[in-house]
């Protein structure tokens, strides 16, 4: 159990405390409910690109990352195609210089154009060294764009193309801030060995007087269900063909996410699950096989994924995929298999917690989503579902007409 | 009235409480740590082997810890694999140069019973025939990719250049694969695994009774310890470029051979290395990424063996920037030789260390890795109370001699690949 205290101030900004004696160290966590989703289509990569912006300097303090490390501390932080998310770790006798900082910059920025064409470089830099310039790193770029046509899930958190990262300019740069930048649309969480009193004045010293902006709503181009099956393929430079099936899987908040996560946990068990059994050990078709969910807020992918073995078909493949999916769609999974998937989740869980960080993220996140109380209930969920429950989703899910593939293959000459 | 001009006050780190594990003799010279005091009903044990790439090669130390479990007289590697999820646990192998180290995760009340899981598949592994022709595909496949980046290409060129004529330069190739018998990964298991056990580290709220059952279990294991034997390197410094057609970056590996804790320099060296390259606001990522945006990341990094260590700088850039940012961090070393650091950078990042050292001291399982860096070379915990000393101690001078003494532009290697 995870106990938390959450107040809110005048400005909007809310506030999730968690007490944490044994560390000497504190987290100052804050999601900012914007993402890549909240892009223009015509200018994506816009949040991320922003995200490096937050380091280059606030409107009173030219430099956000040296008074942190002056403190003893570090901070980062990441972009996703829902949120983006800031987190500084430092002495926790020390935390008024992450409040200091963070509390300047959601204020308002310093906007410096060297800053704005630096950091269009190392975005650019990032998009090469992590999309394009390895074996398979572009393929996110293209299967979503394959299952999505109009949610703003199309799109990659990095962007859609290079192009778009260059075009950025100063003026949509204030824009967004002054849009998605403001105390009620953020989520601060501090964990550490304090009182909450303390707590209170502090954040009110600090984020008290940064003006209310106003929360938009979020109103995005609905993905209409999928009537057909899609696939395609693209052929690239890489050692082995490989494989993505996806198929549209509930939003975040629906309790088909749930059934949907511990499924993919089942299908993706490394050495004992069916499709690494049937498909590497007794048909020898691929060298490797995964299951997984992307997790998104909105409607999400459900993911098969693997690699061919040399002299293996795309076809051959195809047949034994669907005839894995039909078994769960028909079968029951078994009492044992069911009850040693839910301890592994209570394992991983209890490790998870340990971290102080990913607590400040986690609380952080179901706050976003209605409640940060949702970390502490979440464990219930997901022991109570039924094998039952899972056929049924699995039937839904599984669908064929739910489903796009994308096929990478390998060049001849590669 | 707030005024957001000035920063608030900084307390410095003076003192940090390290705590050593319990220690307990599973036979002579191989110690079992174990550090019971943890709130909550995580648990973890991690078997040390002397089992790395260089006991023998690295095809035969990797093939053979990813085969641990594959299977038994009496149980396949499914049926295994089963019994560990029925308790949960989460079991993970990694391999080193030196050594290989297997890790059980499980809640409390379980780590006992998966241990004995795992002693009995590894006492037992016969190594089946198809479970090694599995993992020769699967790791074949990988291995494809991975000689299709940049980075692994420059990471293996250097490992080869800087460490020629000793085990530390052996790596992988795909020909490897095919010479692979099932005796050699029986009789490497026999020697590094069944006779190999160096030591164990142990975290959780356990009984006594279960600590003392996974204890005895690794007697079977332990044999004598076996240090690593000492390599003779030739020092010399390389330059090699490798051009790859359709490469949009090029990774750049500049290192040389150095030392590690037991060394008199090694805390002064860190200070410079940090200043250099080790942390957000070092000197290379200021210019290289932050001023000059030719680079996502850039860093430098001393590794640490048991008779040596290594320094390496290592980024992947524009192509068409990959000479300027290799005269940009030439620029930076010779800089580092030849001005002296401002007080106000020092100090921050005196500071900063300080910060980084009270966070990877704080909790069970971070205490516990912080006294395995310091087992490792024979030193004890209070290697950390010198080290607070020192930091707090260092002068602009003494870090330019550190660069003057070791960061000789001449005595590093440079490998680019792109």
């Amino acid at each position: 159990m995870i106990h938390f205290e959450r107040f809110k101030l005048a400005n909007g900004l809310t506030v999730i405390f968690h007490k944490e004696p044994s560390t000497p160290m504190a987290v100052v966590n804050l999601l900012y409910d914007v993402g890549a989703r909240d892009e223009n289509e015509e200018k994506t990569g816009f949040a991320h690109l922003f995200e490096h912006l937050m380091f280059g300097g606030s409107i009173n303090i030219p430099d956000f990352d040296g008074p942190l490390q002056a403190a003893g501390g570090e901070s980062n932080a990441f972009t996703s195609n829902d949120i983006t998310n800031y987190y500084d770790v430092l002495p926790a006798h020390n935390i008024d210089t992450a409040l200091w900082l963070e509390s300047d910059r959601m204020l308002s920025l310093a906007f410096t154009e060297k800053s704005l064409e630096v950091q269009r470089n190392v975005v650019i830099e990032e998009f090469k060294q992590r999309y394009l310039n390895q074996p398979y790193g572009d393929v996110w770029l293209e299967l979503r764009p394959l299952a999505y046509t109009k949610h703003p899930y199309k799109w990659a958190t990095i962007g859609k193309e290079i192009k778009h990262i260059e075009d950025a300019n100063m003026s949509d740069v204030k824009a967004f801030f002054k849009k998605h930048y403001h105390p009620s649309n953020c989520i601060l969480c501090i964990i550490g060995n304090f009182e909450l009193e303390t707590i209170k004045e502090k954040v009110n010293h600090f984020f008290g007087s940064i003006p209310k902006g106003k929360k938009s709503a979020r109103i995005l181009p609905l993905e209409p269900a999928q009537s057909r099956f899609k696939s395609k393929t693209i052929s690239r430079n890489v050692p082995a063909d490989a494989f993505y099936y996806a198929f549209k899987m509930p939003e975040r908040k629906h309790p088909g996410y749930y059934f949907a996560d511990l499924l993919s946990d089942i299908m993706g068990r490394e050495k004992v699950s069916k499709l690494y059994v049937d498909l590497i050990k007794k048909q020898k078709l691929v060298s490797e096989i995964n299951a997984y969910i992307t997790g998104s807020m909105d409607d999400g992918l459900f993911i098969i994924t693997g690699k061919l073995n040399e002299g293996k078909t795309f076809d051959a493949l195809d047949k034994a995929i669907w005839k894995i999916i039909a078994h769960y769609q028909t079968n029951l999974i078994t009492k044992k298999e069911l009850e040693q998937i839910k301890i592994k989740l209570r394992t991983a869980r209890a490790f998870q917690d340990q971290g102080l960080l990913n607590r400040a993220m986690n609380l952080s996140f179901f706050e976003l989503l209605g409640d940060a109380n949702g970390i502490n209930e979440e464990q219930e969920i997901y022991q109570s579902i039924h094998a039952e429950e899972l056929r049924k989703f699995a039937k839904q899910l599984f669908a064929k007409k739910n489903a796009v593939l994308l096929k990478v293959k390998k060049k001849k000459n590669a | 009235m707030l005024n957001r001009q000035v920063a608030p006050p900084i307390t410095p780190i003076d003192s940090i409480d390290f705590i050593v594990p319990q220690i307990e003799e599973i036979k002579k010279d191989i110690p079992l740590y174990w550090k019971k005091d943890i709130a909550n009903e995580t648990s973890k044990i991690e078997l040390h082997f002397n089992a790395g790439t260089t006991v023998k090669n690295p095809v035969l130390a990797s093939l053979t810890a990813g085969l641990l479990i594959s299977g038994t007289k009496n149980k396949t590697a499914v049926q295994i694999q089963h019994a560990l999820d029925a308790v949960g646990a989460y079991y993970d192998v990694s391999v080193s140069q030196e050594q290989a180290v297997v890790s059980i995760y499980a809640l409390n009340r379980y780590l006992a019973q998966a241990f004995d899981i795992f002693q009995d598949a590894l006492k037992n592994a016969i190594f089946p025939e198809n479970e090694v022709a599995e993992i020769c595909n699967e790791r074949q496949e990988k291995l494809k990719v991975q000689l299709q980046k940049v980075n692994v290409l420059a990471q293996r060129k250097i490992q080869q250049l800087l460490f020629e004529s000793t085990p530390y330069a052996q790596v992988i190739d795909q020909s490897d694969y095919s010479s692979i018998r099932q005796s050699d990964l029986i009789s490497f298991h026999k020697e590094n695994y069944l006779n190999g056990l160096a030591k164990v580290f142990l975290v959780g709220d356990l009984s006594t009774e279960d600590k003392n059952a996974i204890k005895d279990a690794c007697i079977q294991f332990a044999t004598e310890q076996r240090k690593p034997k000492e390599s003779k390197f030739l020092l010399n410094s390389h330059i090699f470029h490798e051009e790859k057609k359709d490469a949009l970056q090029a990774a750049i590996r500049i290192g040389k051979i150095l030392f590690n804790k037991t060394h008199p320099d090694f805390i002064s060296f860190s200070v410079l290395n940090t200043i250099l390259g080790d942390y957000f606001g070092s000197r290379l990522m200021s210019n290289i990424r932050e001023d000059k945006g030719y680079t996502y990341g850039i860093g430098s990094y001393l590794m640490e063996n048991t008779h040596f260590g290594y320094f390496m700088i290592a980024t992947e850039v524009a192509k068409e920037v990959r000479e300027a940012t290799i005269q940009e961090i030439k620029n930076e070393i010779e800089r580092l030789q030849n001005e002296l650091v401002s007080m106000e950078e020092l100090a921050l990042v005196k500071s900063y260390l300080l910060g980084q050292l009270l966070k990877a001291a704080d909790g069970p399982y971070a205490m516990l890795d912080l006294f395995s860096g310091v087992e490792l070379h024979g030193l004890t915990i209070s290697f950390y109370n010198d080290y607070i000393k020192k930091v707090q101690e260092i002068s602009p001078e003494e870090i330019r001699e550190m660069a003057r003494k070791h960061l000789e532009w001449k005595s590093l290697s440079i490998i680019s690949v792109g």
